[in-house]
């Protein structure tokens, strides 16, 4: 019962979507009725293999108690993946980004890192060993099929910054036989690896270091995907040039929709298209689009604090007051969402610079990403229906949605096949 | 002593602008490192300075703290620890950590500027259990996530805790 009043809303939410979506149709859009539109969505995205290819879910398995086999009230805990409802959502197969934050560069830290990040790994490994009913750990291409079609989800493996590598090279081996299929060279500081976008103190080594040179190939011989989100632009093109197999962007967007150091040019997606790569939409509202203003929230603030007393004089009671009432303020002002309008925008510009072969999905989930519409891992299917809506066909939205990055992930496998090959004869 | 140099981090954008809803992942990171040779347990919090300045004077851009500064101001540390008094402790072998400000450290820039607060406490017994409560700005958004990692007699955990799940225990 409750399942079925759960499916109508969903199904009356997705309609409203549509009909508020419809003013902004172009020339090649879909034509038909809102349900209809919606069944031919909901249709399509039942039958293409969809992949989300980056999550921070296992921050989420570290904490205490969290059971990814229960469905989790996102608005509640802010927890956005786990198996209910990647089964409500229709997502098929998932990244599971093993994430350890950077911290200093020393044989210490390096060691404390790789700790870190086998335990990460090992966390994601025990969940799907303990809901075999409902997921397998996916280590090839062709797992995700595989799962889908024995009715359960794939769980892949990837790490998100190069650091716990270290400067032991022999980690790469390590962390690929644990089940590794991407490492994100680089996260929001510089690492050994390589330069970071986002380091405060700017380029360290020019793109990818000469140890993160060795790290790329060395991932080319055992089949790893080199990810180039996070990095600076540098690395993107010390990536394209140094990598073997094609590369992947697991979580980034365009910066001429959005003008953001984090999403990448015109120029980097007419070369990820060169390289035969692909780069996945990330659902993270700062990359989507400009903040908008929130001018009448921005009112109630600066009204509630031209009457306060200084912060320092207030009692316990005065402060838990106060923040209740900022909080209030927030609640009835919330700052204008994302939308999957925007995220479809920048899915069109892909399409038209780099084409359709070369762009997917990273939402990263648990990672910051979710926006409206695509709150968590069971909204997913709303991104299908904007892309019906404008007009893709079940072949193109069956690229985005994984088939782009399968190819990727083959051909990454095939080079790996080819270098030792060599290596061997 | 172990330098610490906690760099920058954060889970895609990270803003920490004050919002209620839609808004990116909410993040603080401890440290907890306890070395028998030495007996010195050291607490590292790494916390974004606007969600400080939120929580301590209702205003993520403030100035008024000054933290690291030269005019900041008498009582900024003790604003600090009364509030971190109500949402993080430390327990050594059952027994609450008086937690005294070592020193403290920005780091990163604009909307990403952390401030890093450093703790140090003698732990002469050897130790046999720690717990830790971080439930750090919680009280401004749901979706607060605090990682915690813990270094102990050479053995490293890290363990995620936010509103719901404020508290865990480790034994050693």
């Amino acid at each position: 019962m409750s399942q079925n009043l759960t499916l109508t809303y969903a199904v009356f939410f997705l309609f409203i979507l549509f009909v508020n979506g419809c003013t902004t149709n172009s020339t090649t859009a879909e034509t038909g009725t809102g349900e209809e539109l919606i069944e031919k969505a909901l249709a399509i995205h039942d039958r293409v293999l969809t992949v989300d290819t980056h999550a921070d879910t296992p921050l989420r398995m570290i904490e205490p108690g969290f059971d990814m086999a229960e469905r989790h009230d996102p608005k509640e805990t802010g927890s956005k993946v786990d198996y209910p409802r990647m089964m409500e959502g229709g997502l098929d197969a998932i990244f599971f980004a093993a994430f350890v934050a950077q911290d200093i560069r020393d044989d210490d830290g390096n060691t404390r890192a790789k700790a870190l990040c086998l335990q990460m790994i090992d966390s994601i490994v025990a969940s799907t060993e303990k809901n075999s009913d409902l997921v397998g750990l996916a280590l090839n291409p062709g797992d995700a099929y595989a799962l889908e079609e024995a009715g359960k989800r794939a769980i892949y493996i990837g790490i998100e910054n190069g650091y716990p590598i270290g400067k032991d090279l022999s980690n790469v081996a390590l962390y690929f036989e644990k089940g590794v299929r991407y490492i994100t060279l680089v996260h929001s500081s510089n690492n050994d690896l390589a330069d970071s976008a986002t380091d405060p103190d700017g380029t360290e080594h020019g793109g990818i270091s000469a140890f993160g040179a060795e790290v790329v190939r060395e991932m080319n011989r055992l089949g790893i995907m080199v990810d180039i989100s996070h990095g600076n632009d540098s690395v993107f093109y010390d990536a394209i040039a140094l990598s073997k197999a094609p590369i992947i962007a697991s979580h980034s967007n365009a910066r001429a929709v959005t003008d953001h150091k984090r999403n990448m040019t015109d120029e980097m997606l007419k070369l990820m298209a060169e390289n035969g790569g692909v780069v996945q939409l990330t659902m993270l509202s700062n990359y989507l689009r400009e903040a908008p203003a929130n001018p009448k929230r921005d009112s109630a603030i600066a009204a509630l604090r031209a009457n306060m007393k200084p912060a320092s004089e207030m009692t316990q009671e005065e402060r838990r007051a106060m923040r209740k009432a900022f909080n209030e303020i927030d609640e009835k002002y919330p700052s204008p969402p994302a939308t999957v309008e925007h995220v479809v925008d920048h899915i069109d510009h892909i399409v038209k610079v780099a084409g359709i072969d070369h762009v997917g999905i990273g939402c990263d989930f648990d990672g910051g990403g979710g926006i409206e519409g695509v709150f968590d891992a069971s909204e997913v299917m709303n991104i299908t229906i904007e892309l019906v809506k404008r007009g893709y066909t079940e072949e193109q939205i069956q690229k985005i949605w994984g088939a782009n990055l399968i190819r990727v992930f083959k051909e990454v496998q095939a080079v790996a096949e080819q270098i030792q090959s060599d290596g061997l004869s | 002593m172990r330098r610490l140099l906690f760099f920058l981090i954060s889970l895609g954008p990270c803003a920490p602008a004050a919002s209620a809803v839609f808004h990116p992942l909410r993040l603080s990171l401890c440290e907890i490192e306890y070395t028998p040779g030495t007996q010195l347990l050291t607490i590292n919090l790494k916390l974004f300075l606007t969600d400080v300045n939120e929580a301590l004077v209702f205003d993520p851009n403030s100035k008024e703290l000054a933290f690291c500064q030269p005019n900041e101001p008498a009582h900024a540390d003790q604003m600090l620890l009364d509030y971190l008094d109500q949402f993080f402790y430390v327990k050594a072998n059952g027994k609450r950590i008086d937690l005294q400000i070592k020193r403290k450290k920005l780091s990163g820039d604009g909307e990403n500027t952390a401030l890093g607060v450093y703790f140090e406490y003698q732990q002469q017994q050897p130790l046999a259990s720690l717990e830790i409560k971080n439930a750090v700005f919680t009280d401004l958004f749901f979706d607060q996530n605090n990682i915690v990692y813990v270094h102990v007699n050479g053995k490293s955990k890290s363990m995620m805790l936010n509103k719901k799940t404020t508290t865990h225990q480790l034994t050693f």
